[in-house]
């Protein structure tokens, strides 16, 4: 047992620290009203210097655990200072760069793969289609051979870094196997759609795609694969990043929340001094510690590949993805006014609360599967 | 960051979840229905060997570590034993014990660590007063020196093992005006004339550990009773704050697996509609949560007992976090396990409810929740 950093864990921190000056938290802010061509161009100028920290190419693959742990205590960092480019960098170097590490990839493959830890492009992952967004293994993307290449037609919803993604990693099947095809911005039979409008995470460029026999070479195919392992495997990175984001959040509202409460006064004394106000703080850092320690044991576990793994990754996705909802909303009653207003860390934590327990695993689905898990031992 | 525990560990965990379940859980029900001290449990888990298990061989332990420490008593409440019995050994071997052995002399080792490791002795711990509980510094209870004797008047209140202990170790204040240094620990034993036990209090849980309150009445102990430096009482006494967030915090969590055990078990046997309940995603719903909130506590407590084990002085926010989310957050999922059950729920002999009864206890032993907050606040 060990709580704390590894020299190799604390390494990878302070590099990554080094990326975030106090300019870049001014410039991230500004994401969350650009266009998709500035996002495009931000989010590349961050993957550039997170590229020489060797952030970008952990935890592809296989799971390895100095790696996989190195990476979530350094992964709390951008998460904390800013979900959009979190996610956005995340969705390139863990599910777009992990969908395509596999085993004895063609050459192609293994090129994008380097160019994705060098920082040189965004990726995008298109899995969830409209009408299915739980199952992957019933989809309705499909791909046929054509010589050397598969035509693949199908649409898809929700696609994180769908704008400014130089390639995207597309899920679909081919006969009953799934397969992921790679395919390159700007390629015929690709039609990116409009940017999706959210909630929160205005940062991040969100799309829908449609293929219409979209021509991709075989050598920038993965699969056909006889079972859907990459697939939930990818499932449980993605549920992880969202844990760790969740972590982010809470300590970025929290930070923004106790700041507020000293420099505001009432009654003649900072409103910090106040136990309504002063106890909510207590319990959003409480939760914050949870949701940390939890979303750690998570981490280590998949790197370890627990037989628990599966359970304590959903565990911890669901609390902290419910956690940082409460502290968002504890953050905003402290702000009160001030943090109503459009725009201000806590306004828009708020709005951004809501992503976690509705993307990747559900709420409701990870619930049902800790329950499986655990019924199976008892019946 | 490394969460392995090791194979001895966690092998020792495995026995002391058998040993617990053969020895002491068929007991426990007739115990708590009574609300009576089992002495027969407590003799066995003397000769186990866990009401001393940190302390050296030599004294009667076997030198654990905290983090082992930690998992017997997580193992103990896992295996169904009653909210009671751990908190009695809990405040017998680290709030009473430990502090003979972290601060006494040797020959008050010598003299009570041995009986306390074996369970022949049974310890208790008096801080908290009838008018002082999280405020130390106001307690009142007065020890004035005469001669070669120290006499001890005052009461205690809401003392754990008061009625059965062998040997006390109790705070008073030697020099009144002087707040938190003014407050030294004693060792008192039982029959010393003017200490008398004056009521045992009827509680909703934790019923098998008698807490009671203590009189002192013009008590006179020897001088050398005195536990390690006069004035020094309130840091011995903030030295067991490590134990109790991590000990004394870890058979709540063994309770929560208990629960998940009950529950998943009950949800296969219970059959409506024509299906086991097991099948009703508002079951599942209670049985995820009751797992969330246990692996979300877990590492909080861990922590602790890691961090005790490297020498480090204990961090008083972490602390303070580990027994806010234990206490308040472990209300929910042991009302749904009783929900679970329903009317079962309700009833004595299928646990629950004596699991929900004891756990009320979380949120206010040791520090209330609101205490907790206002460290966590005024450290944060």
């Amino acid at each position: 047992m060990n709580f704390d950093w590894t020299d190799q864990e604390r390494s990878l921190r302070t590099r990554v620290a080094e990326v975030f000056d106090e300019s870049a938290r001014q410039e991230l802010d500004l994401m969350e009203d650009a266009q998709p061509s500035e996002l495009k161009e931000i989010v590349s100028k961050y993957l550039k210097p997170l590229a020489g920290t060797g952030y970008l190419e952990l935890a592809v693959g296989l799971p390895d655990r100095g790696g996989m742990t190195a990476l979530i205590a350094a992964q709390e960092l951008p998460a904390r200072i800013s979900g959009s480019l979190f996610l956005s960098v995340e969705v390139t170097a863990r599910i777009f760069a992990g969908l395509l590490s596999v085993p004895d990839a063609p050459e192609q493959i293994r090129e994008i793969l380097e160019a994705v830890s060098k920082g040189e492009i965004v990726g995008a992952a298109a899995v969830t289609e409209p009408a299915l967004p739980d199952s992957a293994a019933v989809m309705t993307t499909a791909a046929w051979p054509d010589g050397d290449h598969y035509l693949v037609s199908g649409r898809k919803d929700f696609v994180t870094n769908g704008p400014i993604a130089d390639y995207t990693a597309v899920v679909g099947l081919v006969e009953e196997n799934p397969a992921v095809f790679v395919v390159e911005a700007g390629s015929d039979g690709l039609l990116v759609g409009p940017r999706i409008r959210t909630l929160g995470y205005n940062g991040l460029a969100v799309s829908s795609l449609e293929l219409n026999e979209c021509r991709v070479p075989r050598s920038r195919v993965l699969g056909p694969f006889t079972d859907g392992a990459v697939l939930d495997g990818i499932r449980l990175v993605q549920d992880l990043i969202l844990a760790v984001a969740s972590v982010g959040l809470m300590q970025r509202t929290t930070d923004a929340a106790k700041a507020y409460s000293r420099s505001h006064e009432r009654g003649g004394k900072p409103v910090a001094a106040h136990q309504e106000i002063r106890f909510k703080l207590a319990e959003m850092l409480t939760l914050t510690h949870a949701a940390q320690l939890l979303t750690h044991r998570a981490g280590w576990m998949y790197a370890e590949a627990e037989r628990e793994a599966e359970t304590l990754v959903r565990c911890a996705k669901v609390f902290a993805a419910e956690a940082s909802e409460r502290t968002a909303n504890l953050a905003m009653q402290i702000l009160a006014g001030q943090g109503y207003v459009w725009g201000n860390v806590v306004e828009r934590g708020y709005r951004e609360a809501k992503y976690a327990a509705l993307a990747g695993t559900t709420s409701e689905i990870a619930r049902m599967s800790i329950a499986d898990d655990l019924l199976t031992r008892y019946r | 960051m490394d969460f392995a525990l090791t194979e001895e560990q966690l092998m020792f965990k495995e026995q002391v979840l058998k040993f617990a379940r053969k020895e002491i859980v068929p007991r426990v029900r007739e115990h708590d229905l009574e609300a009576r001290f089992d002495r027969q449990s407590w003799k066995r888990l003397g000769e186990f060997g866990i009401l001393g298990m940190h302390f050296p061989e030599e004294l009667g332990g076997s030198g654990a570590d905290v983090v082992t420490s930690v998992l017997a008593a997580e193992a103990l409440g896992e295996a169904g034993v009653d909210g009671g019995l751990t908190l009695s050994f809990g405040a017998h071997t680290y709030l009473c014990a430990d502090t003979i052995f972290s601060h006494g002399s040797d020959a008050q080792r010598q003299k009570y660590i041995p009986k306390l490791a074996r369970g022949d002795w049974i310890g208790c711990m008096g801080l908290t007063e009838p008018g002082a509980g999280s405020d130390v510094a106001s307690l009142r209870t007065r020890a004035v020196r005469q001669g070669d004797r120290w006499i001890l008047n005052g009461s205690k209140m809401f003392i754990t093992n008061g009625a059965i202990a062998d040997v006390a170790v109790i705070y008073a204040k030697t020099d009144p005006s002087a707040g938190h240094a003014g407050i030294s620990a004693f060792i008192v034993e039982k029959g010393t004339p003017g200490f008398t036990v004056s009521r045992s209090l009827n509680k909703m849980g934790v019923r098998t550990s008698p807490t009671s309150e203590l009189v002192f009445d013009d008590c006179a102990i020897p001088v050398e009773n005195l536990l390690g430096q006069e004035g020094n009482g309130f840091l011995m006494a903030m030295q067991t704050v490590e134990w109790d967030r991590s000990a004394l915090l870890a058979p709540f969590l063994g309770a929560i697996s208990f629960l998940i055990e009950r529950c998943g078990t009950y949800a296969w046997e219970r059959e409506q509609f024509g299906r086991p309940i097991a099948s009703f995603q508002a079951v599942k719903h209670k049985l995820a949560d009751l797992k969330i909130f246990l692996e979300a506590a877990r590492p909080l407590v861990y922590r602790i007992a890691w961090c005790k084990d490297q020498g480090r002085p204990l961090n008083h926010l972490e602390a303070a976090v580990a027994k806010l989310f234990i206490g308040d957050w472990s209300l929910a999922p042991t009302n749904d396990a009783m929900l679970l059950l329903g009317g079962y729920g309700y009833c004595h002999e299928y646990d629950v409810e004596r699991v929900f009864r004891d756990s009320r206890l979380a949120p206010i032993g040791g520090g209330t929740s609101d205490v907790q907050k206002v460290l966590i606040s005024r450290l944060m």
